[in-house]
């Protein structure tokens, strides 16, 4: 599913150079959960944009569904982002103007998905993760926990081969965080193949695998019992 | 993305900041309006113009001297018109229906109460059939008048009106240029928009003029009718070569016919409006820039969603699209808007002043299309922008 090998990202703003990712090789299989720990700059907010085809790697290989990303234009990036992979963030990033439904949508849209069929997968989505009646509502008339909800149902509506998580539980409470990943684990115990970025570990225990990051580099690979 | 799906996009975009959006047109709107009502007006007051020249006759033409190649003080040279030239055009040109001498001097005409300046026009009854003139009251000049030399005199509408009052001006005596004669003719006041220029005319037996002004055997111009509007030209050439004949003097007498003086008012009238219309369209551009303006802005206002956007799928190019559709969409409303604005603004102007404005189904067109070309030329910067953004330093800004 995600096979990347040897990745590095060097940031370079002036004299000063900052290596982002140094020499990291992972993989991820189909139908997985895994999260990726570490303190801020570790790289964890590197690999997840390389992983989610809004970044390239300076080196180094990238294999998504087998095929090599890594050297891609923006409008294929684009395209892979769009088929391939759903981003669900800290701050759910829905369009304030559009309701739950049309958010949910908006990947559709880029698909050239017809409205018809649009709005039924958007509702399915939404109905997923128990949303159903409030898809004609506003991100301002919804709690924080069901923003963070209708992201995931955006990130859902695609089928895409991977979701990826940023943070997902930043902006929430204990109880909403808890329902939440109580949905990432019932997704992946469908079939949804999860890679989850936190700095938290009661959060990162959730998954079935721990990646640890720190100075750029895969520290340690643990297993969750 | 599909157009459509861009269309109700940008819509949206639009709809979300209703006023800004208002006054962010208003710049094309009074531009397309502006260039609208004044190609209306020019239009209409070059239509209206023309129409009043062929009322004088499209058939008629006329024959000068060209004074240009003489030297100055060189008055008589041999080669003015004579009583016998009109013989001898009549002669040899037979396309030629009606042929009248001209001279022509302004004097003041005196009348029992009141007097007032005039263009004082010696000439022959033909006069009146080559310029269309229609006879109110009494009548023109006649054969018998110019044979005889007769003091009567044919006043316009105008002048008539102004000597008189409303007193009969038939059989009353005037003086012009202190000679007495008599009006034994009135001609129709013409509504005419060429009469702005006030200008009042007396007709006199040419030979009465020439007495009047002491002046003998003078006569400054011939013009002519033709039966047909297409003879005009043939008739006007052989006038013109009897004349080098008769006078040796080849290219030294002008024609002209009021078909090529209609083409040049119609060309002049033509220039002056795109001229202005021009002019107008500097606010077009004006407004242009506002919608460039207004654009970045959006954009600026918009990184987020431009981000989210792009991260769900969104191609660089659907990103243009959707911003570039917006500043055409922006640009087009406010064209509509001015072209409603300046076919009712033309009307109003027409009603007022009197004058029929012509608007004509591709000034409209034209308008609108170039307000939606002032979108796509205004727009492509902002859009571009947009569209070159980075998905995740979008993201990043709040």
């Amino acid at each position: 599913m995600i096979k990347a090998e040897n990745l590095w990202k060097i940031y370079r703003s002036g004299t000063i150079e900052v290596q982002a990712l140094r020499g990291v090789s992972l993989t991820v299989n189909t139908g997985e959960f895994v999260s990726v720990m570490g303190p801020s700059g570790s790289g964890k907010s590197t690999l997840l944009n390389i992983l989610g085809c809004l970044d390239r790697p300076d080196a180094g290989t990238y294999l998504l569904n087998g095929r090599d990303v890594s050297g891609l234009n923006a409008d294929a990036l684009a395209a892979v982002r769009n088929r391939h992979l759903g981003f669900v963030f800290q701050n759910y990033n829905l369009l304030p103007r559009l309701d739950a439904r049309r958010n949910v949508e908006l990947p559709l849209v880029y698909a050239g998905v017809d409205s018809r069929s649009r709005r039924e997968l958007a509702l399915k989505a939404l109905s997923r993760v128990g949303l159903a009646d409030r898809a004609d509502h506003l991100p301002t008339q919804l709690s924080g926990g069901q923003n963070q909800r209708v992201a995931i149902a955006r990130a859902l509506v695609n089928r895409p081969a991977v979701l990826l998580a940023d943070e997902p539980t930043g902006n929430l409470d204990t109880r909403t965080s808890a329902e939440i990943m109580d949905i990432f684990r019932a997704l992946n115990r469908e079939g949804v193949t999860i890679v989850l970025v936190t700095h938290e570990r009661e959060i990162a225990v959730y998954a079935r695998r721990i990646l640890h990051f720190r100075d750029g580099m895969l520290q340690r690979d643990e297993p969750v019992e | 993305m599909n157009l459509w799906e861009s269309f109700l996009v940008a819509l949206d975009g639009i709809r979300a900041n209703k006023l800004r959006s208002g006054l962010t047109t208003l710049g094309i709107v009074i531009g397309i309006a502006a260039v609208i009502a004044v190609v209306a007006i020019g239009q209409g007051g070059r239509a209206l113009l023309l129409a009043e020249m062929e009322g004088l006759g499209t058939n008629m033409f006329a024959v000068h001297l060209d004074w240009r190649q003489d030297s100055l003080g060189e008055l008589r040279t041999g080669r003015e018109f004579t009583a016998q030239d009109l013989v001898a055009i009549r002669q040899v040109v037979p396309e030629i229906s009606h042929l009248a001498p001209i001279s022509a001097r302004t004097a003041v005409v005196r009348g029992p109460r009141s007097q007032g300046a005039a263009q004082v026009v010696g000439t022959t009854g033909d006069y009146a059939e080559i310029r269309n003139l229609t006879v109110a009251r009494g009548r023109f000049l006649a054969e018998s008048d110019q044979a005889g030399g007769r003091r009567v005199a044919v006043l316009d509408g105008e002048l008539a009106r102004e000597i008189f009052g409303r007193q009969d001006p038939l059989g009353q005596r005037v003086t012009i240029h202190g000679v007495p004669v008599i009006v034994v003719g009135v001609l129709e006041e013409k509504k005419s928009l060429l009469d702005f220029l006030g200008m009042r005319y007396v007709y006199v037996p040419l030979r009465t003029w020439q007495y009047i002004f002491h002046e003998p055997a003078v006569i400054h111009q011939l013009e002519g009718a033709t039966a047909d509007r297409e003879q005009v030209a043939e008739a006007l050439q052989k006038t013109l070569a009897v004349l080098e004949r008769r006078h040796d003097a080849p290219g030294r007498y002008i024609g002209s016919s009021l078909e090529q003086e209609m083409e040049i008012v119609g060309q002049a009238t033509g220039i002056i409006t795109l001229v202005v219309g021009a002019i107008a369209g500097i606010s077009l551009f004006v407004g242009g820039v506002g919608v460039m303006n207004i654009m970045l802005v959006s954009v600026t206002e918009r990184v987020r969603e431009i981000g989210i956007r792009m991260v769900v799928g969104a191609r660089r190019r659907d990103i243009l699209v959707q911003f570039l559709i917006e500043a055409v969409v922006l640009c087009l409303l406010g064209g509509l808007v001015g072209v409603l604005i300046g076919v009712g603004g033309a009307m109003l102007i027409a009603k007022l002043a009197n004058w029929p404005p012509l608007i004509s189904w591709w000034t409209v067109l034209l308008a609108v299309v170039f307000s939606g070309a002032v979108g796509v030329f205004f727009g492509i910067y902002p859009a571009n922008q947009a569209a070159r953004l980075d998905p995740i330093e979008a993201l990043r800004r709040e």
